[in-house]
């Protein structure tokens, strides 16, 4: 069945047409990658517009192609100039940029690129693994944990994503109540349409995407009138030769930071609102820790650009587990893709895999292929990125808008859609200026009408509010919802070391064994009973330290 | 508790903000079929917001460090600094808007490369050979991306009134 999958996948994907698709999507993310100021999402929400006239097979590989050039391009800019090209290359600059000016621009790039496709391949693999595993238990979700599953995940971005989770809630709100607008997808009731017919289709998802990302990001870049009219750099031409062999060597030697750093960023990236931004700070501080030599890091050495590379490129295999086996974005890039699907009217949800066979495995395979795709690239995207650097960044942002603006059109033929641009752009605008993160919003607005119809679905079955509290996939995601929203409160009252604090850990592992027990077989109550025993452990020990962390 | 800053200022918006949406709720009519209210969702959405935005309100009256939102910039005091400051991104916003407000007229091309053409001098300067090389890239990219959507993809794109519908 799964080689059958795998087999019609690849017939779908082993054509000429596909590959060329996939190979220019690699390309225009490895330099969209590079460029600091376009992130990735950028990148993979501006592509939406041109994969509209494509089947799904081949719009979601072409997507694909993008994210997973984007996740490599940041490398080159990190390297050779010292700007991280994306905020998931920013620990790679610690020690791609030193080894670079020491002479070794080739190997440090070899080291780079080669750890991104350790990083990818690893995460291709588990995704190929996991994400059909994860469906099973996803069939298991009533109305009522999917419910509670997309609290969780808005709850949880909202504490990962800035400063304040006060902001992020706000902004995840905001997110939800603007995708009520228009018709309501269950009785099919004007909402909030202020007596405009144009409000009454409510706002189309990708305008408001690309609005939100895409659009206040180029404002952002251009807000400096000075900096807007410099280009990245002034160099003419590169000489460097990508040195693989000797990157090979040197990765080999040390494959555990390849393999740790590759499953820290698969795991970062299935907790939804944390990508790879966290996921490469993350693997470089690990990989610091556990090295004989933590001193070196810094200073240019091998260990410390495979850990932030394998990391970054892993992170989005585990956001598609969640993605595929779910239906629950893990970051905005998955958001994006989830968008693609609906473009082309597939409902991402646990079925998907099952429902959608081919089309979840073309997904695998372009995955896969991409990966290899961007191995052969980087090398000649190397020389066009020097050229690109050299365009100031005013040029590229009034291209940008410019392109904006037919792609959005091009979506529906909608000329709403372009003012819903203006506005979310002004919108996303204003909110990065005062503070507010994007990504909660966003996944509000991709899983606003998911939380209601499950909603709807659970009171059509029973108005009774009880069973919120009674089934136990409802009753262990409202508990997650719950200690993640505290986190953020925990972690700010640990370092003053409150007393309350002494509890949280012990306490969420008791509340998280419950629905666990609950959950009945052999495994879930096993692993339930390990939680209480570890809770009741943690609570012996503060007690024998006198309620302190250390006695 | 603090005289108003610009974090209460945007806490009391959203909650007017609440407020509108809170009030338009009540315009959402009631099917006699179904078990979830048409408006009973949007209202829970709005009842978590308001109470977040005035936790939001009372952190800010507090004078809460975390969530301080103004940044030392080295902006100039008054309207004028403001508008200095802010000048590229004002400059984007008004230029997209005449260009939406010109796009029946002008047709998706014309408009795109107007658009593009005027948004580069005004960011990059008008100065040397500028002008004609933000002639050559408008005309360039924005004819490419039209040319590859209208017959690539086979899209209709406005035509505007000069125009033939191709």
């Amino acid at each position: 069945m799964v080689v059958d999958n795998i087999l019609a996948a690849i017939d779908v994907l082993a054509n000429g047409h596909a590959l060329l698709l996939m190979a220019v999507g690699v390309a225009a993310g490895l330099i969209a990658g590079a460029i600091p100021g376009f992130t990735i999402a950028m990148a993979v929400v501006l592509t939406l517009p041109f994969t509209f006239g494509m089947s799904a097979h081949l719009g979601l590989a072409t997507m694909v192609s993008v994210l997973v050039g984007g996740l490599s391009g940041g490398l080159m800019a990190g390297i050779l100039t010292g700007i991280p090209g994306t905020p998931s290359s920013v620990a790679t600059t610690f020690d791609g940029f030193p080894m670079a000016r020491n002479g070794e621009p080739g190997l440090a790039l070899g080291i780079g690129v080669w750890s991104s496709f350790c990083g990818g391949i690893i995460s291709a693999v588990l995704l190929m693994t996991l994400a059909p595993q994860l469906a099973k238990i996803g069939l298991e979700f009533n109305p009522w944990g999917y419910f509670m599953l997309v609290m969780f995940a808005l709850t949880i971005t909202a504490s990962l994503a800035g400063k304040n989770m006060i902001k992020g809630l706000i902004a995840g709100a905001l997110g939800l109540l603007l995708r009520t607008v228009g018709e309501d997808e269950a009785a099919g009731m004007a909402r909030f349409d202020f007596g405009s017919d144009a409000l009454l289709g409510g706002f189309d998802f990708i305008a408001v995407l690309i609005g939100l990302f895409a659009f206040s990001q180029l404002l952002n870049d251009v807000r400096d009138p000075e900096k807007a009219k410099k280009s990245l750099t002034q160099r003419s031409s590169i000489q460097i030769k990508i040195e693989h062999r000797r990157a090979i060597a040197e990765i080999l030697k040390r494959w555990t930071i390849v393999v740790r750093s590759s499953l820290i960023g698969v795991f970062t990236g299935i907790l939804p609102g944390a990508g790879g931004s966290i996921a490469n700070i993350l693997a470089y501080d690990q990989a610091k820790k556990a090295s004989k030599y933590p001193e070196k890091f810094g200073t240019g050495i091998a260990d410390g650009i495979i850990a932030p590379e394998s990391s970054n490129n892993a992170v989005e295999g585990g956001a598609l587990i969640i993605l595929m086996a779910l239906g629950i974005p893990g970051d905005v890039t998955a958001a994006i893709m989830l968008g693609a699907l609906l473009m082309n009217d597939v409902v991402p949800s646990p079925s998907f895999i099952s429902d959608e066979p081919v089309l979840a495995y073309s997904i695998f395979i372009s995955f896969f292929i991409a990966t290899f795709m961007m191995l052969g690239l980087q090398s000649v995207m190397l020389r066009i990125f020097v050229r690109v650097t050299k365009i100031p960044m005013y040029v590229l942002a009034s291209i940008i808008l410019g392109f904006c603006g037919i792609g959005v059109f091009a979506l529906h033929n909608v000329g709403f859609d372009l003012w819903t641009l203006l506005w979310f752009g002004i919108l996303g605008f204003t909110m990065r200026h005062f503070g507010f993160p994007l990504v909660p919003m966003i996944l509000g607005v991709v899983l606003g009408n998911i939380a209601e119809l499950n909603l709807a679905r659970a009171l059509a079955i029973t108005p009774d509010l009880t069973p919120f509290f009674t089934r136990p996939w409802s009753l262990f995601f409202m508990i997650i919802t719950i200690f993640s929203a505290l986190f953020p409160m925990f972690q700010g009252h640990r370092i003053k070391e409150k007393t309350w604090t002494l509890f949280y850990l012990p306490t969420a592992c008791f509340a998280v064994s419950l629905p666990l027990f609950m959950m009945g077989g052999v495994t879930r109550p096993a692993l339930a009973a390990f939680l209480f025993c570890f809770g009741t452990y943690l609570l012996w020990q503060r007690k024998q330290n006198g309620w302190r962390y250390k006695a | 508790m603090k005289r108003l800053n610009r974090d209460s200022i945007i806490a009391i918006a959203l909650l007017v903000f609440c407020g509108v949406f809170f009030w338009a709720s009540f315009d959402i009519r009631t099917p006699n079929y179904g078990v979830l209210k048409p408006s009973a969702w949007p209202r829970v959405i709005i009842g978590i917001m308001s109470f977040l935005s005035l936790i939001y309100l009372i952190q800010s009256l507090k004078g809460n460090p975390n969530i301080a939102t103004a940044g030392k910039s080295d902006r100039e005091p008054g309207f004028r600094g403001w508008v200095d400051y802010w000048r590229n991104p004002l400059w984007c916003f008004a230029l997209f808007f005449v260009y939406l407000a010109l796009l029946p007229i002008l047709g998706m091309l014309i408009d795109g490369i107007l658009f593009v053409y005027v948004l580069m001098g005004v960011l990059g300067g008008w100065d040397g050979k500028k002008p004609l090389t933000h002639a050559y890239i408008a005309v360039l990219t924005i004819g490419f991306m039209w040319s590859l959507f209208t017959f690539g993809l086979g899209v209709m794109l406005p035509s505007g009134i000069f125009m033939d519908p191709i």
